[in-house]
């Protein structure tokens, strides 16, 4: 087990989490209502304030505060015991995170900024709100300099040899957060909390647009990469084999360093101020990030079929059933991936140019959105927090609670397959995204979206109250798992960090020299981005003033 | 020498047909949606 401060600081992080999934699977909930017109909100709370909290809470908060939980005990595990600056860093960064999560929830909470997750200007929020999402960032980033730190005390103690597998692939989501960050951090403290404070009078949106998505497209790596952590280092222990290849798996994390930054554009492909080269070209790039997520896919394959074979698995597929289906903490992975199929799929979709048009502003990508961070991300986090909790408080993971894991990922699934299906095919026939339900004076082309089966809102409200029910199940688990179920008294009780074997012996040591590949991914930053930020603000079109539509 | 004749040895006959499976989801939820934009 690892040291106790570091255990504090984790779970510190696992209840910040998970107040904020609470109060954001709320929203969710209440938003499928309202839709339906099932709901009436009271006067003082209105569609877009939910949305913006779910987006937030969810999207932002639950996932941050959730991954560095994770990263601290995986790097206390794999690395040892924390030292003293390193434990006050990550107090530290832990303090102003959340100091900033309240700051932007009290802002969405009284009205003061509707304007979504993404708070796309002209759109005009409160000048605090973006204070306070700056100081998540800062708080992120004093939190990931502790932990940096605590790899390069270890790097110094153990001179040419690779770190382990967990500490690597934490080291890589950092410097790609920390790279990415770079671009919404300019954007809030130079354009929006001057203009919010109404220091200057217009924004420039093109450009503001883009520097959020030069940061937008790599914060979903951001929460993917922490699952594919999970996959990639977990998964094999819970088969009982080692990680599949060693060399593979950095290869694959070096390339999101490299791929998943200069990419943007292919969020702004319906946008008028970036010409086609520049779009073709981020394009490109974003097929090229495709590359390391199959890799990643080929090798989860490979691990399982190695582990069924050994298992006494035959045939073509004798070995998915000697698979572990009865251990939730693999069960609701192997569901994670599953859906990151078609999650993919759809990525692929939505980045081919011209095919975006098909989907660009409807409710097609808010179930792309369901089914990449909603269900491989979450499932993931979900399937970690079942051992990860009471790892850390030393408590059992009791046979009830196993099954009620199994009923969790079970209703989490189902919920999400039909809340999901619903908003693709909606999208697909033209449903929009970001909006309240709007019939269009009942227009006749409108109202046939909402008429089939699947995509119906009755569908897309049970869906999300199955989710809902699901989200409380997964809320009992972790209240129960943090502070009522019974302390793990024999080893057999105790739960473990299940962390893979990693056969290093082959592994080049070049993979883990970060100046090759952060010097790569900013040669390619420069290419992909330098000419056309810089026309966007040497020709850029008179600013816009705030507008506050709510 | 093993080492590499038992990385040989590993039957991964399964995980090339998964990786197909992917790729096939892949091209024909693309190709649906490219048919629609042609369509339109």
């Amino acid at each position: 087990m690892i040291a106790q401060p570091e255990r504090k600081i984790a779970l510190w992080h696992l209840g910040v989490a998970y107040t904020a999934f609470l109060i954001g699977t709320l929203m969710g909930v209440l938003q499928v209502f309202i839709r339906n017109d099932a709901l009436q909100l009271p006067a003082w709370l209105d569609y877009y304030q939910i949305l913006t909290a779910h987006g937030v809470l969810l999207a932002l908060i639950y996932t941050t505060f959730f991954i560095f939980a994770f990263f601290i005990t995986g790097m206390s595990k794999s690395l040892g015991s924390f030292g003293p600056k390193v434990r006050l860093f990550s107090w530290i960064g832990l303090w102003v995170t959340l100091l900033g999560t309240v700051m932007a929830t009290v802002m969405i909470v009284a009205g003061e900024a509707s304007v979504l997750y993404t708070f796309y200007a002209p759109l005009k929020a409160n000048g605090f709100y973006y204070v306070g999402l700056a100081l998540v960032i800062v708080g992120t980033w004093i939190s990931s300099f502790a932990l940096v730190g605590h790899y390069m005390v270890w790097r110094r103690n153990n001179k040419g040899q690779l770190s382990p597998l967990f500490a690597f692939m934490t080291v890589t989501t950092i410097i790609l957060w920390i790279i990415a960050c770079l671009g919404v951090v300019a954007t809030v403290l130079f354009q929006y909390i001057p203009w919010a404070f109404g220091w200057t009078d217009t924004i420039n949106v093109e450009l503001s647009r883009s520097l959020f998505w030069y940061f937008g497209h790599p914060l979903v790596y951001f929460w993917l990469l922490p699952a594919y952590i999970a996959w990639y280092t977990i998964v094999p222990k819970l088969l009982g084999v080692k990680v599949f290849s060693d060399s593979l798996a950095r290869l694959a994390f070096v390339l999101f360093i490299l791929f998943s930054i200069p990419v943007g554009f292919h969020h702004q492909l319906t946008e008028p101020g970036i010409s086609n080269f520049w779009k073709f070209l981020q394009v490109v790039l974003t097929f090229m990030v495709i590359v390391p997520s199959l890799m990643t896919a080929f090798s989860m394959f490979a691990t399982f079929e190695i582990s069924g074979r050994q298992k006494g698995g035959t045939g073509l597929f004798g070995w998915f059933k000697k698979l572990p289906w009865r251990d939730v903490r693999f069960t609701s992975i192997f569901i994670a991936m599953a859906f990151f199929i078609p999650g993919g799929a759809g990525g692929i979709i939505n980045a081919s140019f011209q095919l975006n048009e098909v989907v660009h502003n409807t409710l097609w990508i808010v179930g792309h959105f369901h089914i990449t961070v909603g269900t491989p991300v979450a499932m993931t986090f979900m399937g970690l927090t079942f051992w990860l909790i009471p790892y850390l408080t030393g408590r059992r993971f009791t046979k009830r609670m196993q099954r009620l894991g199994f009923v969790q990922i079970i209703t989490w699934s189902i919920g999400m397959l039909l809340m999901s299906t619903a908003q693709h095919v909606l999208g697909l026939m033209g449903a929009p995204r970001r909006t309240a339900y709007s019939g269009y004076n009942d227009h006749p082309s409108a109202m046939e979206w909402f008429d089939g089966i699947i995509s119906n809102h009755v569908t897309m409200a049970i869906g999300g109250t199955i989710l809902f029910l699901s989200a409380m199940i997964l809320m009992y688990i972790v209240i129960m798992t943090m502070f009522v179920s019974p302390k793990a008294e024999t080893p057999e009780q105790m739960v473990e960090f299940p962390l893979a074997e990693s056969d290093m012996s082959h592994t080049p040591k070049w993979l883990e020299n970060w100046w090759i590949w952060i010097g790569i991914a900013a040669a390619l930053i420069i290419i992909a981005y330098a000419i056309p930020l810089t026309h966007m603000i040497q020709h850029a079109p008179p600013g816009s003033k705030g507008f506050i539509t709510w | 020498m093993d080492k590499k004749q038992s990385d040989h040895d590993v039957n991964l006959k399964g995980t090339l047909v998964s990786v197909f499976f992917v790729g096939i989801v892949i091209v024909a939820m693309w190709v649906a949606v490219y048919l629609m934009y042609l369509a339109r």
